[in-house]
C-alpha cells in the first residue's frame, strides 16, 4: 500500500479543536468579575491525547480549568494536574476582545506569526527538545457577548511550513511495519510510557528497537546517545488524527525540530494511535518523510511562514455558539419554574 | 421542570444535607453502593479502561465526602455513529409526534411517534435483562431520515460572520476539509458522528452511581441536551434519562435518572449470583456500564470486560 504515495506531499490533518460548557463559563465569570475591559492576552491550557478510536479523531480540548482562576492565579498552573493520560497539556493564549468589531478586525495574521515565532525560538533554543508539548502552541482569539450569551471564536495551531513541502516514501500500519516480535515489544513500550504518571503526557518522543527486536520509548533529549548504538530509531508522537492515509498535525512542528536541530533529510516517524486506552499498532501508523531543508532555516533570525487557522466545515472562518439555554439568568428562571 | 421533579429535588437535596453517606457495604443486598465502594470501582475501571480517568471538577462544586482528585469519572470523545431514536425501527409505525409533556416549553417532542404499548413487560421504566442483549438481537439498519431537532434562534448564522475575516492560508500540506461529511450529498447516507463526553457521578441519595451526558456533533460544537435524548433508547428518552444540572461541572446535562439503578444492580447481582458467581465490589461499574448501554446503545465508551466479573464459585 506504501507504493503509489511515492513521492507524494505529505498532508497533515488538521488539529480540531472541542470546547467545554465549563471554559466559557468560567470565561464569562472571569470577565465580569475580574478582567472587565482588560484586553490583555490570558495563558490558557488545552488538552488532548491520542486517538483512541478508530472512527473519531482526538481533539484540542478546553475545560473550565484551561483558564486561570479567578481567586487565586498563581495556583491555576499547578492545579493543571500533569500525569492525566487522557489530558496532555498543550499551552496557548487566548485573545479575548471587547466587541465584535475589534474581533473581527484583530490582525490575524500577525497574531499566528508572533505564536509561531515562540515555537521557532523553542526549536533553535533546545527547549522544545527538554519540553516537548511546546511544539503543539495553539491560538484562540473570542469575542464574549455576555448580554446575549453567545460567543465568537476562533482557533489556530500554527505550524512552520516546510519549503519545498516533505514528501512521503512510504505509509503504512505499524502492524505492516514491525515483525511480530518487534510489534509486540513496541506496543509494551509504550503502553508502558503511557502508564507511568511521569511520561504519559509527554507528546513527543523516540522509539528505539534493538537487533534483538526489543524497543524502548525514550525522551528526544536522548537523541544524541542513540546515535550510536545502532538500533532502528523512530520519531514518535501521540497522534489525535484517526485517518489511514494521513499524519496528525502535531507532527509539522515535529518534523520542523528534527530538520533544524538534527539535520535529517530522512525522517522515519511513528503516529502513535491508541484503541479503546491501549497501544494499537494497527491504527498506528510508520511513515518516511523526505526534507529538503529549506532555504534560512538554519538561521534562527528569518522565521519561516506559517498557517493553521482552523477550518470550520472545510472554511476557514470562525465559529459561534450559543448558551443562553444554560447561561441566561431569566431563561432559567423560566425554565425552573 | 414539572413541579413533582422539583419537589423531588428539593427533598432529596434535604436529605442528601442532613444524612452521612453510605459507609457499610449493602452492594449485594440493595445494589448500592459506600462512597468507598465507588472509589474503588471507580479506581479498578480507570486501570482496565484507561480512556477513562477521575476528575475534580468545579472546585466550588467538591463533595467532601469524595477525595479532591477523585470526585467523578469521565471519558471524553466518545463516538456515537448512529441516532439510537432511528436505529428503533418500531417506533416509525405510529408516525406523527406527539407531545409528551404539555406542562410547559421543556416537554418532549417524540418524533417517532408513541412507542408501542406491547411486547414490554409490566416493568417498562427498569431494563430487563433481556434488554441488555440488545445489540446482538437488533442488527442496526439503515439510517431513516433525520429530525434535526429545532432551530435555535439564538445561534447566529455563520454566514454573518465570514466575509470580514475570512482568510485564506494556502498550503498544499493542509488535507482539506477534515469535515467527514462535507462531500456527501444524499442526506440518508450521511454518517452522522457525534461524539459524547460521558461521565459517572456518586449520587449520595440514590447511593448509586450515575450518569452524564455531554454531547458534540459532527464539527465538534456543543450540542442542545435536548437533541442528546437522539441518542437515548427511546424507550428511556422520555422518562428515565432527564436534564439537569451537573452535580460537578456547569451547565445542564442529560442524564439517566438514578432511581431504579439500585434494583436493577440488584437484579443483575441476583442473576450472576444464581449462576454461581460471587460478584465482587470493584467490578460494579463493568456491570453497571454493561446496563447503561441498553439506554444509550450506540455511545461506544468502554467497558470491555474480557475477566471474570466475580469470583467464581468452581473455580
Amino acid at each position: 500500500m506504501a507504493g503509489h504515495d511515492s513521492g507524494s506531499i505529505l498532508v497533515f490533518a488538521q488539529f480540531q479543536s472541542a470546547v467545554d460548557e465549563g471554559f466559557w463559563h468560567r470565561l464569562s465569570s472571569l470577565k465580569l468579575n475580574k478582567l472587565g475591559i482588560d484586553e490583555s492576552p490570558i495563558p490558557i491550557t488545552g488538552y488532548y491525547a491520542p486517538c483512541s478510536h478508530p472512527q473519531v479523531s482526538n481533539n484540542l480540548t478546553l475545560l473550565a480549568q484551561s483558564l486561570p482562576s479567578e481567586s487565586n492565579e498563581q495556583s491555576s498552573t499547578a492545579a493543571t494536574s500533569r500525569g492525566n493520560r487522557n489530558r496532555c497539556p498543550i499551552r496557548g493564549i487566548l485573545y479575548n476582545t471587547n466587541t465584535i468589531e475589534s474581533f473581527h478586525t484583530l490582525d490575524k495574521k500577525s497574531l499566528l506569526r508572533a505564536e509561531a515565532k515562540k515555537i521557532w525560538d523553542d526549536i533553535h533554543t533546545g527547549r522544545a527538545v527538554e519540553d516537548s508539548a511546546l511544539l503543539s502552541r495553539f491560538l484562540l482569539i473570542s469575542f464574549a457577548d455576555l448580554k446575549k450569551w453567545n460567543f465568537h471564536y476562533w482557533f489556530a495551531f500554527p505550524v512552520l511550513v516546510l519549503d519545498p513541502p516533505a514528501t512521503l516514501v512510504d505509509l503504512m500500519p505499524a502492524s505492516q511495519y514491525f515483525s511480530l516480535e518487534e510489534a509486540e515489544s513496541v506496543s509494551a513500550a509504550c503502553n508502558e510510557w503511557r502508564n507511568s504518571s511521569l511520561t504519559a503526557d509527554v507528546p513527543f518522543f523516540l522509539v528505539s528497537t534493538d537487533p534483538n527486536s526489543h524497543a524502548t520509548v525514550k525522551h528526544l533529549k536522548d537523541w544524541e546517545t542513540c546515535q550510536s548504538d545502532g538500533h532502528k530509531l523512530l520519531f514518535g508522537f501521540y497522534d489525535p488524527c484517526h485517518l489511514p492515509h494521513n499524519p496528525g498535525w502535531p507532527l509539522r512542528n515535529y518534523l520542523a525540530l528534527i530538520c533544524v536541530r538534527w539535520n535529517l533529510k530522512s525522517v522515519r516517524f511513528l503516529c502513535y494511535r491508541e484503541s479503546r486506552g491501549f497501544a494499537d499498532l494497527g491504527s498506528s501508523l510508520v511513515g518516511e518523510a523526505l526534507i529538503t531543508v529549506p532555504q534560512g532555516w538554519r538561521d534562527h533570525q528569518s522565521l519561516p511562514n506559517a498557517v493553521g487557522w482552523e477550518h470550520n466545515k472545510g472554511r476557514q472562518v470562525p465559529r459561534s455558539i450559543s448558551l443562553a439555554k444554560s447561561m441566561d439568568p431569566t431563561r432559567l428562571a423560566i425554565s425552573a419554574a | 421542570m414539572v413541579l413533582s421533579q422539583k419537589l423531588h429535588d428539593a427533598f432529596k437535596g434535604t436529605v442528601e444535607r442532613i444524612t452521612g453517606p453510605r459507609t457499610v457495604s449493602a452492594f449485594k443486598e440493595k445494589g448500592v453502593l459506600s462512597v468507598t465502594e465507588f472509589v474503588v470501582a471507580g479506581d479498578n475501571l480507570v486501570s482496565k479502561c484507561p480512556t477513562w480517568s477521575w476528575e475534580s471538577g468545579e472546585p466550588s462544586k467538591r463533595k467532601p465526602y469524595l477525595p479532591p482528585e477523585k470526585q467523578f469519572l469521565i471519558t471524553r470523545n466518545v463516538p456515537c455513529l448512529r441516532r439510537a431514536a432511528s436505529v428503533e425501527e418500531e417506533y416509525e409505525a405510529a408516525g406523527g409526534e406527539v407531545l409528551l409533556d404539555g406542562e410547559d416549553n421543556d416537554g418532549w417532542l417524540a418524533t417517532h411517534g408513541k412507542p408501542k404499548d406491547n411486547k414490554h413487560d409490566e416493568d417498562d421504566d427498569l431494563p430487563s435483562m433481556e434488554i441488555l442483549e440488545i445489540s446482538q438481537k437488533n442488527p442496526i439498519r439503515s439510517i431513516p431520515s433525520y429530525f434535526g431537532g429545532e432551530e435555535e434562534e439564538d445561534i447566529p448564522d455563520m454566514a454573518e460572520y465570514d466575509e470580514p475575516d475570512n482568510l485564506i492560508e494556502t498550503d498544499p500540506a493542509t488535507l482539506q476539509s477534515t469535515y467527514l461529511v462535507a462531500e456527501e450529498p444524499d442526506e440518508d447516507n450521511i454518517l452522522r458522528t457525534r461524539t459524547y463526553d460521558v461521565s459517572i457521578t456518586y449520587d449520595k441519595y440514590y447511593q448509586t452511581p450515575r450518569v452524564w451526558l455531554t454531547g458534540y456533533d459532527e464539527s465538534k460544537m456543543l450540542l442542545q441536551p435536548e437533541l442528546v435524548l437522539e441518542d437515548v433508547s427511546q424507550d428511556h428518552a422520555h422518562k428515565t434519562v432527564t436534564i439537569e444540572d451537573h452535580p460537578h461541572l456547569p451547565g445542564k446535562h442529560a442524564s439517566v435518572h438514578p432511581c431504579r439503578h439500585g434494583a436493577v444492580m440488584k437484579k443483575i447481582i441476583d442473576v450472576l449470583m444464581s449462576r454461581g458467581v460471587e460478584p465482587e465490589v470493584d467490578k460494579y461499574l463493568f456491570l453497571f456500564l454493561k446496563f447503561v448501554a441498553s439506554v444509550i446503545p450506540t455511545i461506544e465508551y468502554d467497558y470491555t470486560m474480557d475477566f471474570d466479573v466475580g469470583s467464581s464459585s468452581n473455580r
